[in-house]
């Protein structure tokens, strides 16, 4: 007996046309759903997301088929890579059964699904489907038993559930009931279908009636699979395509990078108000969004009850793309009159309050960017309205007639520095690299005492620098993530003409914030320079033997990631190995660390912010340090410094535990 | 055009504003040196006795414009009755303060005498070519300029409070002049119906020319009375303000915080008490005539600020504080 089967045994001949005409049609409906989406992307600007093309495919590859970052969570990996891979197998087999009937069968007689290759096949689309409907089980189970606080559950949910769950069913009964009728021996590798057989064995059915459910399942199986196909363009299963060009088109920009308006002198508008000030990637994105919900766990502003959820901000901006694409089909003029996004679709108090930690972004399965669009929605009712709290107008107004935050004169920029001999470019600019001391290192009497130290590392240590004094400005970085634009270019460009004056090349910075605008940023207006944040430099020159301890400091700290030092600029070791490298100190690790690390609160302009809505979120940070146990909390950044500093002095906390930056810590080990 | 000095006087609810004493003073300065005469403009309703309080401080004459329509401040009954009174009489010099009345009152004004307003000035004083030189500052306070108004007149100024002297009496008795206006309610595009007041009877912080403020060192919300005694000790002109760590500790609501995400303030007097000085609080106190800090803590940041210091516990010192102003208000 030859080992294979009939392909479209006992199902009539309708069957050999049937199939096609219906699958023509779902092409159509599919292609249509399709289209209607690419349609509304287009509305959006041009943006160059073809270039790279290499790197690209291999995104998709490693993040699409193989499932990098879906992985990194256990439950909802398995969960999506059984269901992924076992469709993907599926389809596979069923086009190679398609091959075979339609082409090698008829034109050369040829049917090659036999034999081993017959029960290889057999067995593998078996595994598959059993798989699959694992994935189906395990995610019926999340979604209505376990229900994490961040899955949201639509009618879709459900629908595409039960479809997915019915067809992979369907498909094994029919299975079943071929083999139970046919009985040869050898589909025992057709494993799923053999136990089933033996159930309908076991009931005793006749033959006949065995034989017209089988017909009558099988249709009920072709019409559910074209059905899930048609659905597909109509729900979040067209993530199937839309994350997949997503991870395609990923940006391989540095993630905080925050793109410039250019030109903006001769500019008319600024930020976005309406989709169509979007670029065609940024639509894009709120169409690959599976609401998933990643972004919402990881996210300090959704975590400390703030109005804010990644999720929610890039549903909401979906829901309105799909409304304003019944506009589009009105035609021109009837969106005109539509509000605009920012406060009718986005709220304010959800926009002011992203930290731009980029925790939702590097948590994303598949790419969505968000701080862009927060930035861009700013912009507009930065430049625009000019709608921000009192205190964002204060922190404008400093920085636009003193270059810092504060209401300090800009005269008194390098009073610290005083009494400490340092090279000032201006008298003498012959130095190696330029200490960039930023507006918290120069005024702010806490933040001093890091300079001052890092200053002592960096003399000891033989390092031919110096600083811009009272020339120095704010790098930009915080107005420009609170959306004014303005402001941030002009301060980045006064600085770029300082440095450029004096001949600079390498750049030590204290803050993490100007490390990242200097180094992701700057060459935007053309500053190209070598950029290091302190603690990457002073583990370089620890590592070349030019600094060394003298002594030991017996403290268990818990380092704390800054996130434009960590997340968004990869720095996760030399700080650590810093802190290693002074004799009694035991490092512990908070839950939250690394890529996953918890912002302080201070980004992204909420430094400048009052903090009225939910916990303040440098407290919830506290108290995950607090958890560790250490003594220490060693910081990097100004910001982060100020923010656990305030929150373990506003929870009583003193006598437990201090922050210092790493710089002090390191400096009391000379 | 004749070389007269004139002065646009201030009341609130039947008081009269202490810068319209200051303006006095620096108007009988300016009329000497022009040769001119000084007189002084006051507009309200029932408000003859006011009139008086500006009487022997160096105004030849008073002009009362008085009228039903004058009681509360408007803009544009305010407008025409200065503007008709100076078309009539035709002075060189037309000054005013520049509060909150006047800032609203003076372009307009200006606008409507179709002349230049120097604003929001430190100082004012007469060039030998007879031209007024106002000194204002620019750029929040980083440079002064001097302004002149070289041919629209009268040469128009406003006067910010609590910068010049108030004058000594003279002997000299002012001629009273009552001017009638003449108010057509139907020309006004707006009428007052009611004035609503916001928060209470306390003086806004940022009015206040003597601040108390409070920091995490004063350790409870109960606490804060002895800051409000001290305040009371002051007058209505004291206020109590706290710092932003007293306010996230719940000792003081946020409405009175200090600092870059609560209000700035410029006091005459800033005393804070058991506040470290924190940059974000620095922002919104600095710029304070003079700052007392009490603070145990002789490293604490506010020190570097303070005019003067007290390194000793804020509980010994304020109450002794609140005695030693009463004791001295008495003697006033």
């Amino acid at each position: 007996m030859e080992i294979t089967r009939e392909i479209f045994w006992n199902v009539g001949s309708a069957a050999r046309i049937l199939p096609y005409v219906l699958g023509f049609i779902v092409l159509v409906i599919f292609a249509y759903g399709l289209i209607r989406r690419i349609r509304l992307w287009r509305m959006g600007k041009p943006e160059n997301r073809f270039d790279h093309i290499f790197k690209r495919i291999g995104s998709l590859f490693s993040f699409g088929f193989l499932h990098r970052r879906i992985i990194k969570e256990l439950y909802p990996g398995i969960m999506h890579l059984f269901l992924f891979w076992g469709f993907f197998i599926l389809f596979l087999g069923t086009f190679l059964i398609f091959v075979q009937e339609d082409f090698t069968k008829l034109l050369f007689d040829e049917v090659f699904i036999h034999g081993n290759f017959y029960l290889i096949f057999s067995f593998v689309l078996d595994l598959f489907g059993l798989l699959a409907i694992i994935g189906v089980i395990l995610a019926a189970f999340r979604r209505y038993v376990l229900k994490p606080d961040r899955l949201d559950n639509k009618p879709e949910d459900l629908i595409s559930l039960i479809l997915i769950f019915l067809v992979l069913a369907t498909g094994f009964f029919n299975e079943g009931l071929r083999i139970a009728i046919t009985r040869p021996d050898f589909e025992r590798y057709s494993f799923v279908g053999w136990e089933i057989s033996k159930l309908f064995v076991s009931l005793g059915e006749s033959g006949a009636s065995l034989t017209s459910l089988h017909a009558t399942l099988w249709w009920v199986h072709l019409f559910l699979a074209f059905g899930l196909i048609g659905y597909i363009a109509y729900s979040k299963l067209l993530h199937l395509i839309t994350s997949a060009l997503n991870q395609f088109f990923r940006s391989f920009a540095p993630s905080g990078e925050i793109k410039p308006i250019p030109d903006i002198e001769n500019q008319e508008t600024f930020g976005v108000a309406k989709l169509q000030e979007f670029t065609w990637k940024q639509l894009l994105d709120t169409d690959a969004c599976t609401r998933c919900g990643r972004c919402q766990d990881n996210c300090p502003a959704y975590l400390s009850e703030k109005p804010l959820s990644p999720k929610k901000v890039i549903q909401d901006l979906k829901d309105h793309l799909t409304s304003q694409g019944k506009n589009l089909d009105k035609g021109e003029g009837a969106e005109e009159q539509v509000m605009p996004i920012a406060s009718s679709v986005i709220t304010e108090d959800e926009l002011w309050a992203c930290t731009t930690c980029g925790a939702c972004q590097q948590a994303c399965p598949v790419f969505v960017e968000v701080i862009d669009k927060v930035v861009d929605l700013r912009r507009y009712l930065v430049l625009m309205k000019s709608k921000f709290s009192p205190e964002v107008k204060l922190f404008f107004k400093n920085m636009e007639t003193n270059y810092n935050p504060w209401t300090i004169g800009f005269a008194t920029r390098a009073d610290w520095a005083k009494d400490l001999n340092l090279k000032i470019l201006a008298e003498n600019p012959d130095v190696d690299y330029l200490l960039f001391v930023g507006c918290a290192g120069s005024f702010d009497e806490r933040n001093r005492k890091v300079t001052r130290s890092l200053v002592r590392l960096l003399q000891k240590a033989g390092v031919n620098f110096g600083i811009l004094g009272t020339e120095e400005v704010c790098c930009g970085e915080t107005a420009r993530r609170m959306g004014n634009e303005y402001l941030a270019q002009i301060l980045m460009q006064q600085n770029i003409e300082l440095f450029n004056k004096y001949g600079i090349k390498k750049i030590i910075t204290l803050c993490p914030h100007g490390f990242n605008t200097f180094k992701n940023e700057y060459h935007q207006f053309g500053g190209n320079y070598e950029v290091f944040h302190h603690t990457e430099f002073l583990w370089n020159l620890f590592k070349e033997g030019k600094l060394k301890w003298k002594t030991g400091v017996k403290m268990t700290a818990t380092y704390h990631d800054s996130c434009y030092l960590g997340r968004h600029n990869n720095i996760y070791d030399a700080p650590r190995k810093l802190l290693e490298s002074i004799k009694n100190v035991k490092l512990v690790e908070m839950e939250r660390t690394r890529e996953k690390s918890f912002c302080c609160g201070a980004g992204g302009g909420r430094m400048w912010m009052e903090e009225t809505i939910g916990t303040r979120i440098n407290h919830m940070r506290i108290d995950q340090a607090a958890s560790t146990n250490a003594s220490v909390v060693a910081t990097a950044c100004p910001y982060c410094l100020t923010m656990l500093g305030d929150a373990i002095k506003e929870k009583g906390m003193e006598n437990k535990m201090a922050a210092f930056d790493l710089a002090e810590l390191l400096e009391k080990a000379l | 055009m004749s070389n007269d000095v004139w002065i646009i006087a201030e009341q609130k609810e039947g008081k009269l504003k202490k810068v319209s004493l200051e303006l006095l003073g620096i108007g009988k300065k300016l009329a000497e040196k022009t040769g001119g005469a000084l007189s002084a403009v006051f507009l309200g309703h029932g408000v003859d006795n006011l009139a008086q309080e500006l009487d022997e401080y160096g105004a030849g004459k008073i002009f009362v414009c008085e009228s039903e329509a004058l009681k509360d401040y408007s803009n544009e009954t305010y407008t025409k009755a200065i503007v008709d009174l100076v078309k009539a009489h035709n002075p060189a010099f037309l000054l005013g303060a520049a509060t909150a009345l006047g800032k609203d009152l003076f372009p307009r004004v200006a606008a409507r005498l179709q002349t230049g307003l120097a604003s929001d000035c430190m100082g004012l004083e007469i060039s030998d070519d007879g031209l007024l030189v106002a000194e204002r500052p620019m750029f929040a306070g980083k440079v002064l300029v001097d302004t002149i108004i070289p041919e629209a007149r009268p040469q128009m100024a406003c006067l910010r409070p609590n910068v010049l002297p108030v004058p000594e009496k003279e002997s000299e008795k002012a001629e009273i002049e009552k001017v009638t206006v003449e108010i057509n309610p139907q020309d006004l595009k707006a009428t007052i119906k009611e004035m609503v007041k916001t928060a209470g009877e306390k003086i806004d912080l940022t009015e206040a020319s003597v601040i108390v403020s409070g920091g995490r060192g004063m350790a409870s919300k109960e606490n804060f009375k002895i800051l409000e005694e001290l305040a009371s000790a002051f007058g209505e002109v004291a206020a109590v303000g706290a710092s932003r760590s007293a306010v996230d500790s719940d000792f003081a609501s946020h409405d009175i915080q200090v600092g870059q995400t609560g209000k700035v303030v410029n006091p005459n007097l800033y005393i804070a008490c058991g506040i470290s000085g924190a940059i974000q609080h620095l922002a919104g106190m600095r710029t304070s005539k003079y700052i007392v800090a009490i603070n145990k803590d002789s490293e604490a940041p506010i020190f570097q600020v303070a005019d003067y210091g007290i390194v000793d516990d804020l509980f010994k010192i304020v109450p002794l504080l609140t005695e030693e102003v009463k004791k001295l208000k008495a003697q006033d």
